[in-house]
């Protein structure tokens, strides 16, 4: 076969103007025409160098084969400061990096909440007025191998989800999720949110921990790929999955902790959402994977502080490109409104970056509504998302697609392309310290976060060639 | 510069005076000399959802034209149309020549012109024998079955192909004219699977003596194939008489001169039809096989 | 959260046996609302915490278990209330008969490389990339048909020229073809693309670095029964010595490798001394024979690159069809008397195609002033004088009496659907003023718009209509007066 192609029936892929479409119509000629759009505003320039970077195309397919090859396990509960570098009065937080004057609402309640659980302070007031002078350290949990749902605030005494990738060795952590309404993650540091944490502290993390020791680990790449054939998206459902590891560790919370088994299962299966974190440090430990890569374009995290949304590329570093934190659409709990909601917040997006979440909608008709209503929304946001992503995952399929591996690894160049931006599914949280999650939708993120990134990549692109 | 679409630009560019329509497709070269004659009238022979036969009054070959749509079988025959087919009924009139095709209040045109019977180019004999044996597992294999499985005058038609004993040529193509059901019986596919194979593999291979024993096929195929079987049918082996052939059966010829996967090619042209596709693929083989076997004989 | 007003109305419900997800409920809550007078509503499961919320609304709420549907909505008046109430029925209702639709139909791919994705590849199928995009968005699109191993003709200009190389190199590591920039036609076993004539299909492949210059030499070639293989536009810059004719070489190639293609033709302008020593080496490698058509001063002209054509085929060059005032009769060039009145001053040559603009003034050695409307100066914000007749009709209008005006007209897909349509009756005036009209036409008698239909209504108008374009210019020039 001559490689050009001169012979067999040929099909023209159009990009560009109607008029030379509408000619093929006339000859008979299949065609497939590119809806195109002009990229987002003042990025041609970037663009054109950053894809003429002879290392690109060979770096994203290193980064993102390794972001797929992946094998998240969940090994540990541990405390967090066994583990990560957190000594007394530094707290970690989501999203990228982050004073307490610029913090939002629940970062600060949240921040407030743990100083109260860490003893630092007797009152809201004491806590507030310390975290005013400075006496804390604030720092991102994505630079400590961590991730943490909305104000994703971690210390010392927090119980963590220990994952590891057994594919290449990397280790990340999540906190354990404390459950719905008033609770630390969305700000809320009342007194029956540090009851929880207490309980939280001195027997759910020490069962799961003696519980997991005897299970052994859980193969976290498995259990989400049935979930999402069993109706999860893993960001804001995840009821099958939750179910699953509860069917897992069951007779091993029974085994290692008689007394106390009925209350630590009553508590998990009190919640929905509590494997979301379990998932979200697997997104993470894959998505670490793929940093690095120099000339790489993917993602390899999107994450908020509730004032900030951030990403970082793989090509790039520990860099973070941010823009302001847009406030979620979505549909409110009760009587609250837009007006009571928070600006986006919290490390949830590393779900997004793995590959699920909302770019895994079409899995999920059970929560489609927040889309707009139908089935048919949640599928066009899962299948836009091809258009910006490199791969699709082996093993996280959603049947209503044909069993289609979902759309993963973010690629900067292809948002700024076709000004599609990610789609996030997020829960809201209330945007005074205190209140709670007021909510739950969508949100975008900014663009402004990605042409930054992508202007990086082209001076870094230069820079290389020039040298 | 700037490719504008002027408004009305389409429009102008697709319909015509009052309510005529018009259309345009691609249409096999084929048809050029009956669409450049004069206007001569024409009937619908056969409609359905997939292509419209229409007959021309006509001596002149192909008297019979196929307007189809894309995902139809393009016989060397048609004009394949990206739009919805004209409606048509049996016995409709219709109308054929003077550079359009008259359907109703449809006008149909040439958009671009294909070839059906392109070159092969050069095929090597030694390839040509390997594509032989692979033709013969991959047909062995097939589910799909050729219409006169284990009929005598085919085999005698592949024995007479092979010793190219012209006579036994002759009567078994005299025994296969119109046999079988259907709009193009199984005998016709055969031997125009027969016919292009000669012609366009002995071509390639540089043996003339295939070609030859391709005219003669042809001279007896077409004498009366007229009053042997249908219109459609004998359009069609006036086409193979001449090379022609649907892109399927072009695709699988090319892959038996090495210039693209065989097997693959095999496939799609099995799939054709209830059993068309098969017969011509039967048909191919026996060509193959002559060219083969005359490219051995002469080494 | 929102204030309370001063209580109104009340609606509470508690039903059991009814379950709708949350996030229904949440938007049956919000339409509610909405209402006109409903201060608040909460449709919601009676779970723990949608009672603690409504009590914190204050509403004074029954027993109720998780299972339970709960119904809470304060009004400003009973009539909203009671409005309220029907609307949830309906909302209700409708959540219990909903049908979600099916999957979505398939969105329509946003790059090049989702295309490229879905496009088949099986069965002999083959898939090339039409790129006309701006010239400054042009190379992602055409990068990702070369790295899907796709080939690709950039119709798009103003492509800067080191994007040209590294798509160019790309192209030769993936063993595809790049067609551009600033390709203008293109033909692949017989589709048309961009500018493109309704071919016969044939022997004949082109490789041309112009594309009227290909469009004409193929039309003539159409006119004397010769077909084309393919037509293998590589841009306007491939043989400069910047790109170094790195397209113009692999087309060769291509076409060489081709079973249909038993003569090829190169059309070009000189290349850059460098290309041109790397392509006749190329040239001499070939199995297939080439006509070399180097168009310029002292070479060819489109007509005799076409007759040269013919020449190594051993066919008879005919006579280019002509036709002129009053008969509309088919007439050979030595029919045309050319002098219907009109002419004698000064040759204006009015120009759609850059090309044949270029041959024109070398044809008539500086004995005229030819414009190149589609030329960038003026094509920037407006469409190609190929699509817009606006700016010609212009110049036309404004030929003095007494003049001879030369005008091409290409047929074919792109270009007007109809030319003579604003053109002839331009021509009509431009001659009732006393202005001889000289008018070339590019095409054939397939192309949409109709070789013959075209020329005849342009000779109608008054104009002398050729096929040829250089005897369009010669017979021009022999009416101006330039020439006594």
């Amino acid at each position: 076969m001559t490689p050009l192609a001169l012979s067999g029936d040929l099909t023209v892929i159009t990009v560009g103007a109607d008029l030379l479409g509408h000619a093929l119509d006339a000859q008979a000629v299949p065609q497939i025409a590119v809806d195109w759009r002009p990229p987002l505003p003042g990025t041609s320039a970037a663009l054109a160098q950053v894809l003429a970077d002879p290392r690109r195309a060979a770096a994203n397919e290193k980064a993102v084969g390794r972001l797929l090859a992946a094998r998240p396990h969940l090994v540990g509960v541990r405390r967090a400061r066994d583990v990560l570098d957190l000594p007394p009065g530094t707290f970690l937080h989501a999203g990228p990096p982050i004073t307490w004057e610029r913090a939002s609402g629940p970062l600060r309640g949240a921040l407030i909440g743990a100083m109260l659980y860490e003893g630092l302070a007797g009152t809201p007031e004491e806590a507030e007025g310390a975290l005013e002078r400075g006496s804390a350290h604030l720092s991102p949990c994505h630079r400590h191998r961590t991730v943490g749902p909305m104000a994703g605030v971690v210390s010392g005494s927090m119980w963590m989800f220990e994952v590891r990738d057994a594919e290449h060795g990397g280790t990340a952590y999540c906190s354990l999720n404390e459950g719905l309404g008033k609770v630390l993650r969305y700000g809320a540091y009342g007194p029956e949110v540090l009851d929880r944490l207490r309980w939280m502290g001195d027997v759910l993390g020490p069962v799961l921990r003696d519980a997991l020791a005897a299970n052994g680990p859980v193969d976290l790449r498995a259990l989400m790929a049935q979930a999402l054939q069993m109706g999860d998206e893993l960001h804001n459902r995840n009821r099958a999955a939750t179910s699953l590891l509860v069917r897992e560790l069951a007779p091993a919370i029974v085994e290692a902790a008689p007394e106390r088994a009925a209350e630590v299962l009553r508590f998990i299966n009190g919640n929905d959402h509590f494997f979301l974190n379990a998932g979200m440090a697997a997104c993470k430990v894959s998505a670490d994977t793929a940093r690095d890569v120099p000339g790489s374009t993917l993602v390899v995290a999107m994450a908020r502080n509730g004032t900030d949304f951030g990403i970082q590329v793989s090509g790039l570093g520990d860099r973070w490109f941010i823009g302001p934190a847009g406030v979620p659409d979505g549909l409110y709990l009760g009587a609250y409104g837009p007006d009571d909601a928070n600006p986006d917040i919290g490390d949830s997006t590393i779900t997004e970056t793995g590959g699920v979440g909302g770019f895994a909608m079409a899995a999920s008709p059970a929560i489609v509504r927040f889309v707009g209503g139908e089935v048919a929304d949640a599928v066009a946001a899962t299948r836009s998302m091809y258009e910006i992503t490199l791969a699709e995952h082996p093993a996280y399929q959603i049947p209503g697609l044909g069993f289609r591996g979902t759309p993963v690894g973010i690629d900067v160049t292809l948002v700024a392309r076709t000004g599609l931006l990610p789609v996030v599914n997020t829960g809201i949280a209330g945007r005074i310290a205190g209140t709670g999650q007021v909510g739950a939708g969508l949100v975008s993120p900014p663009a402004s976060a990605f042409t930054a990134a992508l202007t990086a990549l082209a001076e870094e692109a230069v820079a290389v060639r020039g040298s | 510069m700037i490719v504008g679409t002027r408004p009305g630009a389409r429009r102008a560019h697709l319909s015509s005076l009052s309510t005529r329509t018009h259309a345009t497709g691609a249409a096999s070269t084929a048809l050029r000399p009956v669409l450049e004659s004069p206007r001569t009238p024409a009937r619908v022979l056969a409609a359905f959802s997939a292509g419209i036969y229409l007959e021309i009054r006509t001596e002149i070959e192909p008297r019979v034209v196929a307007v189809v749509h894309g995902e139809a079988v393009r016989l060397p025959n048609a004009i394949v149309l990206s739009g919805a087919l004209p409606p048509a009924e049996v016995g409709d009139d219709a109308a054929v020549g003077a550079g359009s095709i008259r359907l109703g209040r449809a006008g149909l045109s040439a958009g671009r012109w294909w070839n059906p019977a392109p070159p092969l180019g050069p095929a090597d004999p030694a390839l040509l024998a390997l594509a032989a044996r692979a033709t013969a597992d991959v047909l062995g294999r097939a589910a799909r079955r050729p219409g006169l499985d284990g009929n005598g005058a085919v085999a005698m038609l592949a024995d007479g192909c092979a010793s190219e004993s012209l006579v036994d040529v002759v009567t078994a193509a005299e025994r296969l004219v119109g046999l079988g059901p259907g709009l193009t019986p199984s005998g016709d596919d055969i031997l125009a699977g027969v016919l292009v194979a000669l012609r366009h593999l002995g071509t390639s291979a540089g043996v003339p003596r295939a070609v030859r024993l391709a005219d003669w096929l042809a001279a007896a195929v077409t004498y009366d194939a007229r009053t042997r079987t249908t219109p459609i049918s004998a359009t069609l082996l006036h086409c193979a008489a001449r090379g022609e052939a649907a892109p399927e059966v072009t695709a699988a010829l090319r892959g038996m001169a090495g210039r693209h996967p065989l097997e693959p090619a095999l496939q799609g042209l099995l799939s054709l039809g209830h059993t068309s596709g098969a017969d011509l693929a039967r048909g191919l083989h026996i060509g193959l096989d002559a060219v083969v076997a005359r490219a051995a004989g002469r080494a | 959260m929102r204030s309370k007003a001063l209580p109104a109305a009340d609606l509470v419900r508690v039903r059991s046996g009814i379950y709708h997800d949350s996030v229904s409920l949440m938007r049956v809550s919000q339409a509610l609302t909405a209402l006109d007078g409903v201060e608040v509503a909460m449709v919601a499961m009676a779970t723990e915490l949608n009672l603690g919320l409504a009590r914190e609304l204050g509403f004074d709420l029954p027993e109720a278990e998780p299972s339970d549907l709960l119904v809470a909505v304060r009004a400003r008046e009973p009539d909203a209330l009671r409005a309220a109430e029907a609307e949830l029925e309906r909302r209700l209702a409708a959540l219990a008969t909903l049908r979600e639709a099916g999957g979505a139909a398939e969105s329509p791919p946003r790059t090049t490389r989702s295309a490229a994705a879905a496009a088949p590849s099986e069965g002999g199928r083959a898939a090339v990339v039409l790129v006309s995009v701006p010239g400054e968005n042009a190379f992602p699109e055409a990068l990702d048909a070369v790295e899907a191993g796709l080939s690709v003709m950039v119709f798009s200009d103003n492509v800067p020229v080191e994007q040209e190389v590294l798509l160019k190199d790309l192209a030769a590591e993936r063993d595809v073809l790049v067609m551009g920039p600033d390709c203008g036609t293109a033909a692949i076993g017989g589709v048309g693309l961009g500018f493109a004539n309704v071919l016969r299909p044939g022997g004949v492949g082109v490789v041309a670095a112009s594309g009227t210059g290909a469009q004409h030499v193929t039309s003539l070639l159409d006119l004397a029964g010769v077909g084309v293989s393919h037509v293998l536009g590589v841009g306007g810059r491939d043989l400069s010595a910047e790109v170094g004719g790195r397209s113009t070489l692999r087309a060769l190639r291509a076409l060489d490798d081709d079973p249909a293609t038993s003569l090829i033709v190169l059309i070009s302008k000189p290349p850059a001394p460098k290309a041109a020593a790397r392509v006749a080496e190329a040239v001499r490698a070939l199995a297939t024979p080439v006509v070399t058509a180097l168009l310029g001063p002292g070479g060819h002209d489109l007509t005799s690159a076409a007759e040269a054509v013919l020449a190594a085929l051993g066919r008879p060059v005919p006579d280019w069809p002509a036709w002129e005032v009053p008969q509309d009769g088919v007439s050979g060039d030595g029919g045309v008397s050319g002098d219907g009145g009109g002419g004698g001053g000064a040759l204006h040559g009015l120009y759609a195609g850059g090309t044949l603009c270029a041959e024109a003034r070398i044809i008539a050695a500086e004995r005229g002033t030819f414009t190149d409307f589609g030329d960038d100066t003026y094509t920037r914000g407006r469409p190609h004088p190929m699509i817009d007749p606006a700016l010609r009709l212009e110049a036309l209008a404004s030929v003095p009496a007494g003049d001879v005006a030369l005008l091409d007209v290409v047929l074919g897909y792109g270009s007007d659907p109809d030319p003579a349509a604003s053109l002839a009756p331009a021509v009509a005036e431009a001659r009732a003023r006393g202005v001889a009209v000289v008018v070339a036409v590019v095409g054939t008698e397939s192309d949409p718009q109709g070789l013959t239909r075209q020329a005849r209504a342009f000779a109608e108008a008054g104009a002398t209509v050729f096929t040829s374009h250089a005897r369009a210019v010669r017979h021009a020039v022999s009416l101006s007066g330039s020439t006594r």
